[in-house]
């Protein structure tokens, strides 16, 4: 690779693949994280739901709390992106 | 468990006891069967007027037992109640006319401290199937904003920036006017306006987005393209820094709201010194908020927002609006910390709500992109390839890529609305209730009886 073969346009295709492959590992990454966080508290907030289903309100609250983590991911990949 | 089944006491051979006693059971089930197509006539016949019998009787029976509920004396009694504020006139006159003028009509004042006050909405129609969503959260408390009728408008503004197709609209709109004929009465039937009222949103921003089902309507979009470029196929490409600067403007201009609303809320429902800081600590949140807007504008340039780049530098390479901004965030910290401490630890929401609508864009564009894909493997892959050389086996194909042509786009609608549904209610709840909405109101359950089997 380091023979000189490598051209201009090698290098930029490499870069934007890389910024693609970057891009997708925010948004993947962090919605496992943000699917491991909330399957917890997703489980315990419908079974507190159940038992009073005034507090639905507090209890989603609660559930989509780590979806900010995901939410994170997208914009560093559309920033990456764009 | 078990159960101890003797020995039969007969006699003769076994096979032809068993025969009867088949017999026995044939006839038995025929019996069964009969009766409970009897009882199904006789429910036919008759549950009509048993229930209404039940519902006279019930009434009758609360009619009677209603005075054991006001204190009465030989010659009189007192009846206390709540009744919304409008309908105080004409049941008072509705008394006086029954009474004969016999009685004493008056109105207590509310001590909203003290008196747990039942809440009623009091809506325009438009806004009324939005209650059932505000009631899914909470009700409002008496001396509460009700924020049924921005959400009725907010909801489905945010649901049609998000779903935006005209195709999809449509197909949304058959549904409810399916459903509508199934759902006369009762939640179903304000799920069913609340649908139809997305349909329409839907279609409105579609042909704001020029699109349908995927597709480009021929023009270009009055608002930002959501026009995908996937692989070579495809529109211009979608204007995402534009479409994503329009939805942290949403996000900016809702927290504003809620959080204006909160210091009213606060005004109107605190009391003392509590009152003040909380008052203050709203604003604080506000103006934490716009001073990092404002500090950001001075450093960076963002299209569709104002740039305050060019103000006269003032001291340490800060310009004017720097120093600005870092200052409303330092007054806003301080109004917050004076309220609570702990709710400076609580600073960093304010970044992650305000770019949490950035998933109006996000959850747009990918209904699109699957929009498009659907149309590409159906059409671009299935459908052109044939019809440039039919043949028998060709037509099958064709009718194989219209088949997924038309349930791709029937699932994605379904996928747009349960999406674009939960996604834009998730920030009414989220992202706008916290900011002033504390709800927990009691619910208004008047006294009397309500209809539903038998006619006056």
């Amino acid at each position: 690779m380091a023979d000189g073969t490598m051209t201009l346009e090698m290098i930029q295709a490499s870069q934007g693949g890389l910024k693609a492959l970057g891009a997708g590992l925010a948004v993947g990454l962090t919605g496992i994280a943000t699917g491991v966080a909330e399957m917890g508290i997703g489980s315990a907030a419908v079974g507190a739901v159940a038992e009073d289903k005034d507090i639905f309100g507090l209890a989603l609250l609660l559930t989509v709390i780590p979806e900010t983590i995901v939410i994170f991911g997208l914009v560093v990949a559309l920033l990456l992106l764009f | 468990m078990f159960q101890q089944v003797p020995i039969p006491n007969e006699t003769g051979p076994a096979s032809k006891a068993i025969q009867t006693y088949e017999a026995r059971i044939a006839a038995l089930r025929d019996e069964i069967a009969a009766n409970s197509v009897k009882l199904e006539e006789n429910r036919k016949k008759y549950s009509g007027f048993l229930l209404a019998c039940d519902e006279l009787l019930t009434t009758d029976v609360t009619k009677a037992e209603a005075p054991l509920r006001f204190a009465t004396t030989e010659q009189s009694f007192v009846a206390e109640g709540w009744v919304p504020v409008n309908e105080v006139g004409p049941l008072t006159e509705a008394i006086n006319k029954v009474t004969g003028g016999k009685c004493f009509v008056t109105e207590i004042p509310v001590d909203s401290e003290h008196d747990s006050v039942p809440v009623e909405y009091d809506n325009p129609s438009v806004a009324r199937p939005t209650q059932l969503i505000i009631d899914i959260y909470a009700r409002p408390r008496y001396s509460e904003i009700d924020p049924t009728l921005l959400v009725a408008f907010i909801f489905p503004l945010f649901f049609g920036i998000i779903l935006g197709d005209v195709g999809y609209g449509l197909m949304l709109l058959v549904v409810a006017l399916v459903l509508r004929r199934m759902f006369k009465r009762g939640d179903g039937a304000q799920l069913v306006n609340i649908l139809m009222i997305f349909a329409i949103s839907a279609i409105i921003f579609g042909f704001l987005y020029s699109e349908f089902l995927g597709f480009s309507m021929g023009y270009h979009p009055l608002i930002f393209s959501r026009h995908m470029n996937i692989g070579g196929e495809g529109g211009e490409g979608a204007a995402i820094p534009g479409l994503l600067v329009l939805a942290i403007w949403i996000g900016i201009i809702q927290i504003t709201l809620g959080r204006a609303l909160g210091m009213i809320n606060h005004a109107r429902m605190d009391h003392g010194s509590h009152r003040t800081k909380a008052v203050l600590a709203n604003l604080g949140w506000l103006l934490v908020m716009w001073g990092i807007l404002v500090a950001i504008w001075s450093y960076f340039a963002i299209p569709y927002m104002p740039d305050l780049m060019n103000t006269p530098v003032i001291a340490a390479g800060l310009n004017l609006s720097a120093i600005l901004g870092i200052l409303m965030l330092v007054i806003g910290v301080i109004f917050i910390a004076r309220e609570n401490v702990l709710d400076v630890f609580e600073l960093p929401t304010i970044i992650s709500h305000v770019l949490s609508y950035a998933r109006l864009v996000a959850v747009g564009l990918s209904s699109v992109a699957i929009a498009m894909v659907v149309n590409y493997i159906s059409i671009g892959m299935i459908i052109e390839p044939q019809l440039e050389n039919l043949s028998v086996v060709g037509i099958i194909i064709i009718m194989i890529g219209a088949f997924i042509f038309i349930v791709g786009h029937i699932g994605n609608a379904a996928l747009g609305l349960i999406g674009g549904a939960l996604q834009s209610l998730r920030l009414q709840y989220v992202e706008f209730f916290t900011k002033f909405y504390k709800g927990g109101g009691k619910k208004y359950n008047p006294f009397g009886i309500k209809r539903r089997f038998t006619e006056e």
